[in-house]
């Protein structure tokens, strides 16, 4: 492929890989280190990339497996300390039921890193299920089952009931439902 | 008496495997709403610089 063209991908996803970053570091500082890690390798590497196939697949696979040496070379064990602390605070919802966006982000990042890199890849980042395998080298199956239990866990932290899609009448059973005593 | 008319409850799809996020719940909702305010977010040029030191230190010697 043309260098001038790699590059011009290359910058195009970098919003998303920064997103992605962000989610699996929670810290803006360290998500941007490990966004320009990726592009270097991505870089060296570009001759090994097929075209045609999923760029933005190939390039998070490349940031999330540089985030996982760098956690591995940190000997740290992954977020446990910081997990328990904050499971132990519960989000309570607005009155009028709505989240708010920074409670979904806090309860975002209590969930273990596997099931919240899941729901990410295939809630907000778009990747089907079997692109999500791949990037995360692992069976379909398992990543529907993070999703899954990444999305009981969320639904735990934030107290909203499984199954409120807010439709009409979610929105109504609520607020009948906080003005009885 | 007819009791499906009596219970107007749609039957759990809870376990449908193709679609364990629920694409339209207030998580998934959520979720994309957050992920798209962090993906407003302006870029740094420090990747545009990285990305032009990359490329111009790509082959002198080949013009490929």
């Amino acid at each position: 492929m043309p260098t001038a063209s790699f590059k011009t991908d290359l910058l195009g996803a970098i919003p998303s890989l920064r997103a992605f970053a962000v989610s699996l570091s929670q810290n803006a500082d360290k998500a941007d280190d490990l966004v320009q890690e990726t592009l270097m390798k991505a870089w060296d590497k570009q001759s090994s990339f097929q075209l045609g196939t999923n760029l933005k697949a190939w390039l998070f696979t490349i940031l999330r497996n540089e985030f996982y040496s760098q956690m591995r070379k940190r000997g740290r064990e992954v977020q446990d300390t910081d997990g328990a602390m904050t499971a132990r605070l519960a989000i309570h919802p607005e009155q009028d039921g709505m989240l708010d966006l920074e409670d979904f982000r806090s309860a975002l990042d209590q969930l273990p890193p596997d099931q919240r890199e899941a729901i990410i890849l295939i809630g907000a980042s778009g990747f089907s299920y079997e692109e999500a395998a791949d990037i995360c080298n692992c069976a379909v199956g398992t990543i529907k089952s993070r999703v899954s239990r990444a999305r009981t866990r969320l639904h735990e932290i934030l107290g909203v009931n499984d199954d409120s899609e807010y439709g009409p009448d979610a929105i109504s059973t609520q607020v009948l439902g906080s003005g009885i005593p | 008496m007819n009791e499906a008319a009596a219970t107007p409850k749609r039957p759990p799809r809870k376990r449908d495997n193709k679609d364990p996020l629920g694409a339209n719940s207030e998580i998934a909702r959520k979720l994309k709403q957050y992920y798209s305010s962090v993906v407003a977010d302006e870029v740094p040029d420090r990747f545009a610089q990285l990305l032009n030191k990359l490329e111009s230190a790509e082959t002198p010697r080949d013009k490929g």
